[in-house]
């Protein structure tokens, strides 16, 4: 039998990163979806979502409030219960794609399984960019944080050696070559050595 | 002292392995597998993945995510039967210890029930019982308590101690669950008025000033169980040598565990900040066996099927389990697997005990069990209201 949804359904997101919460409330929103509150502190959890009642809840998968929602949903039936729990077996793999992505859900019986495919699609997806993101973010800041240690190191060799840039740059090549090691291991090393020097 | 020696197992079928862990004092079976060696010395490449619930390391080992993990008791028998998840069988053939929780209340209810006359060396319930009629006799609200997880030894110890003295756990008072690193701050901010929680977590409220163990696991029932290392029924269908090399190293890490030599190495083991190092730097001396904690000693590591029973018998007893039809000795036959740890225990050449079953609460001191080679000295097995549990008659 299937229901006629005249509401759309009520989303609860809770995450503790409010960038990437407010990133998936955009595209729930796009998808036609009320995501009705973003949560970041769970401070008195179990009565802000009786309260809210939500029928569907997002929460990333580490998160420790995970038990309290189980807990939660053992005691009162009006509380979402673990999406696991409404699974067949051709849902399953949508549940492992959002569990890779580190996002979980629970919801309100009664959901078509469809809605609630489309919700975690979106939520897994929207997981996985914010990760690529942040990735991406880490990358260039590494590079940035190496980039200065290969500067400094230079500068370093050319005080102690009284030598050009171009002179400082070219032992650094050589011991790198010499040593089987990165550019960056060798400007560690030699930040160490001549700053304890000084 | 020399330490068990490495046995020649079965090349396993899997040697790269992710298994999953809370940062909890009884993790480091796990930890010291893995850091002293013991695991590689097995054939394993092992991955340690800290998790942040209890419900995330039951749904990455359902779903294949990770090979194993530390889990409370409850989780593989309540997987197993469909409780809060789908029906996903697992098996468990090693014990992660004995003991380590306790019953802590907030300095503010202790004081109520000290002025009600109740003495604090009274670790019975009896004061709170006394306090929760005055106060719904005044029409205050219902006291709060937390335990860990819904199928939880905390859960049942917490629910036994309340019992006792006569407090329905489930109308007298409002049981709700709290992750272990927020207990004590949840505490200090009045939401909930004490907890039954395992180390370090007993001990942070305590350095905080904001509450004081009342009773400890150990007293409540002396030697209790706590914790597994469980993995799917399908998983160890298809891994039988790599869950023989998991349970061989395990067995290995609580042995060194149980040394008190080791217990300042462990202890610096586990502050890396990958293990313990948040939760423990909060605690001026942190203890690895606070709580009378035995990882090796009186065969903490087996897997007894009298234990499984028990935490089923709880399950049923309080509404948890409401099929009346369940057969809960097969259930716990099913889950709990001793002749997969016996197996591996005579490779090693170590006398473990030959039964399945034991009764709780007839020991008051340690006792000797006839082994596989030799006695095992078992430890006291008694609840704090002289209760007892044979689980032939259960």
């Amino acid at each position: 039998m299937t229901t006629i949804q005249s509401q759309p359904e009520r989303v609860l997101v809770i995450d503790k990163d409010t960038s990437r919460s407010a990133l998936l409330e955009q595209a729930l929103t796009d998808q036609g979806y009320e995501v009705i509150c973003r949560l970041h502190d769970t401070e008195g959890l179990i009565a802000r979502v009786e309260q809210i009642r939500p029928d569907i809840i997002i929460i990333e998968l580490d998160s420790p409030d995970r038990d309290v929602l189980e807990h939660m949903a053992t005691l009162n039936s009006h509380i979402p219960r673990p999406v696991v729990m409404f699974a067949e077996s051709g849902d399953s793999q949508t549940i492992q794609k959002a569990i890779k992505a580190g996002v979980s859900a629970y919801v309100v019986d009664g959901m078509s399984p469809e809605r609630i495919q489309s919700i975690m699609d979106v939520a897994a997806a929207r997981f996985r960019e914010f990760q690529a993101l942040r990735n991406e973010l880490n990358d260039v800041r590494s590079e940035l944080e190496d980039r200065k240690q290969l500067e400094q190191a230079k500068r370093l060799i050319m005080k102690h050696q009284k030598c050009t840039e171009d002179q400082a740059y070219s032992a650094m090549r050589k011991m790198a070559m010499d040593q089987g090691k990165t550019m960056t291991q060798i400007a560690k090393n030699i930040i160490s050595v001549l700053e304890m020097l000084s | 002292m020399t330490l068990i020696h490495s046995p020649t197992l079965d090349t396993p079928e899997k040697s790269d392995l992710t298994l999953g862990f809370l940062p909890l004092m009884d993790c480091a079976p796990l930890v010291i597998a893995k850091e002293k060696g013991f695991f590689s010395e097995a054939g394993l490449n092992v991955q340690l993945s800290r998790e942040g619930s209890w419900a995330s390391i039951r749904d990455k080992v359902m779903l294949g995510l990770l090979d194993g993990a530390q889990m409370l008791a409850g989780i593989p028998l309540a997987s197993t039967l469909g409780l809060g998840s789908p029906k996903v069988p697992m098996v468990t053939a090693f014990s992660i210890g004995l003991n380590g929780n306790a019953i802590t209340l907030s300095r503010e209810l202790l004081a109520e029930i000290d002025e009600l006359g109740h003495h604090p060396s009274d670790s019975s319930a009896a004061g709170l019982k006394q306090l929760i009629a005055c106060r719904k006799a005044s029409g205050r609200p219902k006291i709060t308590l937390a335990m860990v997880y819904t199928y939880s030894a905390h859960s049942y110890l917490l629910r036994y101690w309340l019992s006792a003295a006569g407090i329905n756990p489930d109308t007298d008072i409002n049981l709700t669950v709290v992750p272990p690193p927020q207990m004590a701050v949840t505490m200090k901010k009045g939401l909930i008025d004490g907890y039954c929680a395992g180390e370090p977590w007993n001990s942070v409220a305590q350095e905080m000033g904001i509450g004081s163990p009342v009773i400890s696991g150990y007293q409540i029932w002396n030697n209790c169980p706590d914790k597994v290392f469980a993995v799917l029924e399908s998983w160890h269908d298809a891994h039988p040598a790599t869950h023989q090399a998991l349970i061989c190293a395990l067995i290995r890490a609580s042995e060194w565990l149980d040394k008190p030599q080791n217990s300042d190495e462990a202890l610096e083991i586990l502050l890396g900040n990958a293990y313990l190092g948040p939760a423990l730097s909060m605690l001026s001396q942190p203890k690895l066996k606070q709580g009378n904690r035995h990882f090796y000693r009186y065969a903490a590591s087996y897997p007894w099927r009298s234990h499984a029973l028990w935490f089923l018998k709880q399950m049923r007893q309080w509404q948890q389990l409401k099929e009346p039809q369940a057969d809960l000795k097969q259930i716990a036959c099913q889950v709990y697997r001793p002749d997969l740890y016996r197996s591996v225990a005579d490779k090693m050449k170590i006398s473990h005990p030959t039964i399945d079953f034991k009764p709780e609460g007839f020991h008051d001191d340690d006792w000797l069990l006839p082994g596989s080679a030799g006695v095992v000295t078992m430890g006291s097995d008694r609840f704090f209201d002289g209760g007892t549990f044979d689980p032939n008659q259960a």
